[in-house]
């Protein structure tokens, strides 16, 4: 019923081998349409394979394993090239080829000037194919392998100039930090394949119940190693400190990794397994603490930054703290929810922003915007609706999903009031710094008198308009959202509703709205008076609570330091002196042997006379 | 006569041709040497054919006087070029490929 | 009484023995002499003597090709190279590597001599015609037969050969220098 669904991860692969081989030869027209004609025709199948699963009732929807190969089978182990097809990857290959191909259109206008076009559009699809192959998988080996791969391709999209070293730098940041996330996951899967003897999904959740008690020591292992993978890839504390500078990659890339893909694949792996987190409440308060915690310190600290993308990079973090409260008090329809409408809006930010940016020849701190609510109209209409997507004013998307979540943080059986006051503080952080940014950049007079901005092409309103649309009126969706993935995690999620608490987080946000309007809009000395009085705070936040200097103090120069002591030591002193004394030794020893070498023919003859006598010896006397 | 004897004839003149390419510094004198080498072992084959009572040996023979023939010319023109261009007739002087 | 066979048997051995004697004889005498004209008239004997052993084990074609090509043209070459290049008498001095080498040879003969003990060789009967062995007709037929590739490549290789010999003689090459230390 389902063979069809292996066209959707075929064309982003056939799309990325095509451009990377016969890229520079065709016409670049050719390479964008090849580049979104993949990821289009991947979306339509997918959209094919949603409507064959709704044909389907409820329960008969979970559990389409399509197997195209057997790969491996050696004894009881056995290993498929196969696809899992359910209401919760069928909602992914939803999110990642349609945001993804939006995304693509996107980027024939944005990267429409650059020389290496076709490489850029290779890397999308090997992005766009890594992310489905993740989603698609049917056992935790090809969830690594998709895990793996989009790695490598957030690392190929973030260092895509390669000619700037900052952006080089924070391409190898991002991969170290997500090779972090890929050992824990590794182990993950050992540990996994030890206990149960497979790795397949659902062999693996179907007996899972049975074979643990809550918070048994190996599942508490197990969940907490794949929490590792989670993290690093969805930028949770402690590993969050790759994103912001992910920003140096192109602007398409950020909305395609930070938004819509790359991020969320740590919720869908909690997701994914939450029959082994039921299994686990300690890791479940686990999960919702750190998500919390994320979500308050990342805001935080996009209060005082000026990069506009740096910005919208922490509020991505954030965002994904409220997702990881959801898995953890295990309302996962929400979490999913809103990370559906996260990708829409925070992709639509990103973009806004990167039609910003395009605008003004590529500059990126806030401070030297302004005033280009005038000349950007369109611009200026999208990305006020993805703030007031991503502030959860009432009636964009982004009110129903967060506050959904934020309700549940209290009444949901794991929540409690502190989640919910730390998710009220964060809801007005967030709504705070966004409309910060949207003040400084559009609001007021340029401050950059060089610069010239101007509209950007059609090709690029059109996916802005098309992804606004999908900002203001994803929330009509979320019923269907939580009957559709119902049949995966089991039940159907209550919808609490509390007047008092609804309008407690509705005028937070609206709240930090108007904070922001009050400092950046109305009075300028406000603002230095302001940022005077809480120096401290400003610059500890304005550095980032200085994580990455305590990296550097803790885990870098450590090592740099046995690294130079081993290279002195081991290295100079051992290794290489060794090798050197050999060297010397063998080229004293040769001089000596090569005044053997005469030259001389008599000499050679005489030589070989010895040797001759000498066989013979063995023929006559043995 | 037995095959001892031409065995040892035969065993007597390789070892005075090799005697002579060892111990002789004129190259001329050392390819006769060789020549020497040759023909004694053309005399076994060709004794031993005789004893065989098969033309194989003689056919080989005839094929080392071929290759024979062919070395000699080749290594005079190599020795009449080399004491054109050196002026001197010791091999021991030329090791130019000395370690 | 002696009996005439026994009589021939032993004029013949005794004809192959000194034939023999002489061949090792002007060897020695190729090997020990000062002057290369010497050398290559003993070299001449030795080949004229190995000519008669030929013809006295059956092979008269070879015992002609030994007299023509060797002791004909290639010793002629030899002689017509010593006359261009001075036949200059050489000094033979007693050194280390001489005693050396005849050392070596001298244990090198004695253990060819120690394994050349063998039984006697059983002949293999009938293949040729007693009357035939040896002659031009039965060679050029084994040859022309039997041996057709060899002999086409042993065509080949005096071709390359004179080819060889014309490039080494026309060109001329400019001196060699010792290599600086």
């Amino acid at each position: 019923m389902f063979a069809s669904s292996w066209l959707i991860l075929l064309f982003p692969l056939l799309g990325f081998i095509g451009l990377s081989w016969y890229g520079n030869r065709i016409s670049r027209n050719l390479v964008g349409l090849v580049g979104c004609g993949t990821v289009g025709a991947s979306f339509f199948m997918s959209l094919v394979t949603l409507s064959n699963l709704l044909f389907l009732p409820d329960e008969e929807r979970v559990g389409h394993v399509q197997v195209l190969y057997q790969w491996i089978s050696a004894g009881s182990f056995k290993l498929n090239l196969a696809i899992l097809v359910d209401p919760l990857s069928v909602f992914m290959f939803l999110i990642v080829t349609g945001v993804g191909f939006v995304i693509h259109v996107y980027s024939l206008g944005y990267m429409h000037d650059d020389p290496e076009y076709s490489r850029f559009f290779a890397y999308l699809n090997l992005f766009i194919f890594s992310m489905l192959v993740l989603v698609a998988a049917a056992d935790f080996f090809f969830l690594i392998v998709g895990w793996a791969l989009v790695g490598l391709a957030s690392y190929l999209l973030i260092g895509f100039w390669r000619e700037k070293p900052s952006a080089v730098l924070a391409a190898r940041k991002a991969f170290v930090m997500n090779v972090i996330g890929d050992v824990g996951m590794v182990i993950a899967a050992l540990v996994i394949f030890e206990s149960f003897g497979t790795l397949n999904f659902i062999d693996v959740f179907s007996a899972a119940p049975g074979a643990f008690r809550p918070n048994d020591d190996t599942i508490l292992l197990i969940t907490l190693l794949l929490l590792v993978g989670a993290f690093a890839k969805s930028a949770q504390l402690p590993l969050h400190t790759w994103l912001p500078d992910a920003m140096e990659g192109p602007t398409p890339v950020s909305a395609l990794i930070h938004a819509a893909t790359m991020v969320t694949a740590g919720v869908y792996l909690i997701a994914r397994c939450h029959v082994l987190y039921e299994l686990a409440p300690f890791t479940m308060y686990f999960i919702a603490g750190v998500g919390i915690i994320t979500a308050v310190f990342a805001g935080s600290m996009a209060l005082v930054q000026y990069d506009i993308k740096r910005v919208i990079a922490y509020s991505t973090m954030s965002q994904l703290g409220y997702m990881f409260l959801a898995m953890g008090i295990g309302v996962y329809s929400m979490g999913m929810f809103h990370l559906m409408t996260h990708a829409f809006f925070k992709a639509l930010l990103f973009m806004a922003a990167g039609s910003v940016i395009h605008s003004l020849d590529g500059e990126q701190d806030i401070r030297n915007m302004g005033g280009l609510k005038k000349v950007m109209p369109i611009t200026h209409a999208t990305f006020l609706i993805g703030a007031l997507a991503l502030a959860g004013f009432p009636l964009t998307s982004g009110f129903f999903s967060k506050e959904a979540i934020i309700m549940s943080s209290y009444y949901a059986d794991m929540g409690n009031i502190i989640f919910w006051v730390v998710a009220i503080l964060a809801a007005g952080m967030t709504a705070f710094y966004i409309f910060r940014v949207y003040f400084y950049t559009f609001f007021g007079d340029l401050r950059n008198s060089q610069a010239h901005p101007h509209e950007s092409p059609m090709i690029m309103i059109v996916p802005l308009l098309v992804l606004a649309g999908l900002a203001l009126f994803g929330g009509v969706l979320a019923p269907w959202v939580d009957s559709f993935l119902a049949p995966v995690f089991g039940y159907t999620v209550v919808h609490h509703h509390d007047t008092v608490l609804e309008t407690i987080a509705v005028i937070a946000g609206i709240g930090g709205i108007a904070t922001a309007g009050l400092l950046y809009l109305v009075s300028k000395d406000r603002l230095s008076l302001f940022k005077e009085a809480i120096a401290p705070l400003y610059d500890l936040l304005f550095n980032k609570f200085y994580v990455d200097e305590i990296y550097d103090f803790l885990i870098v120069r450590p090592t740099k330091a046995i690294g130079a002591f081993l290279e002195q030591k081991g290295e100079r002193e051992g290794i290489d002196f060794a090798v050197d004394k050999v060297a010397a030794q063998v080229k004293e020893t040769s001089h000596i042997i090569s005044l053997w070498q005469s030259g001389k023919v008599r000499a050679y003859a005489l030589n070989m006379i010895v040797g001759v006598v000498t066989i013979l010896m063995f023929v006559v006397f043995m | 006569m037995g095959q001892e004897f031409v065995l040892l004839i035969s065993a007597s003149i390789f070892c005075v041709g090799t005697v002579g390419f060892i111990i002789r510094k004129n190259p001329l004198i050392m390819f006769m040497s060789v020549e020497l080498m040759l023909n004694s072992v053309n005399f076994l084959l060709i004794s031993y054919s005789s004893f065989l009572n098969s033309l194989d040996g003689q056919i080989f023979a005839l094929f080392i006087m071929t290759v024979a023939a062919a070395e000699v010319v080749v290594g005079l023109a190599i020795i009449l070029t080399i004491f054109r261009t050196r002026h001197d007739m010791d091999v021991d002087h030329i090791d130019v490929l000395k370690g | 009484m002696l009996e005439i066979a026994t009589v021939f048997d032993f004029t013949l051995n005794a004809v192959i023995f000194v034939i023999g004697v002489t061949a090792v004889l002007a060897s020695l005498g190729v090997v020990l002499c000062s002057s290369p004209i010497y050398c290559a008239l003993y070299l001449i004997g030795h080949m004229i003597c190995l000519a008669l052993l030929f013809l006295l084990y059956n092979a008269e074609f070879l015992a002609v090709v030994q007299i023509i090509v060797y002791a004909g043209a290639v010793m002629i070459l030899f002689l017509f190279i010593i006359a261009l290049l001075g036949g200059k008498k050489e000094v033979q001095e007693n050194s280390f590597h001489r005693s050396m080498a005849i050392t070596f040879v001298l244990i090198l003969l004695g253990e060819l001599y120690l394994s050349a003990t063998v039984g006697p060789t059983q002949q293999i009967k009938g293949e040729i015609p007693v009357e035939l062995f040896g002659t031009a007709k039965a060679i050029g037929l084994e040859l022309f037969s039997k041996h057709i590739v060899a002999f086409e490549l042993a065509s080949g290789l005096l071709l390359v050969a004179a080819v060889g010999v014309i490039c080494l003689a026309k060109f001329s090459f400019a001196p060699l220098r010792r290599r600086v230390k």
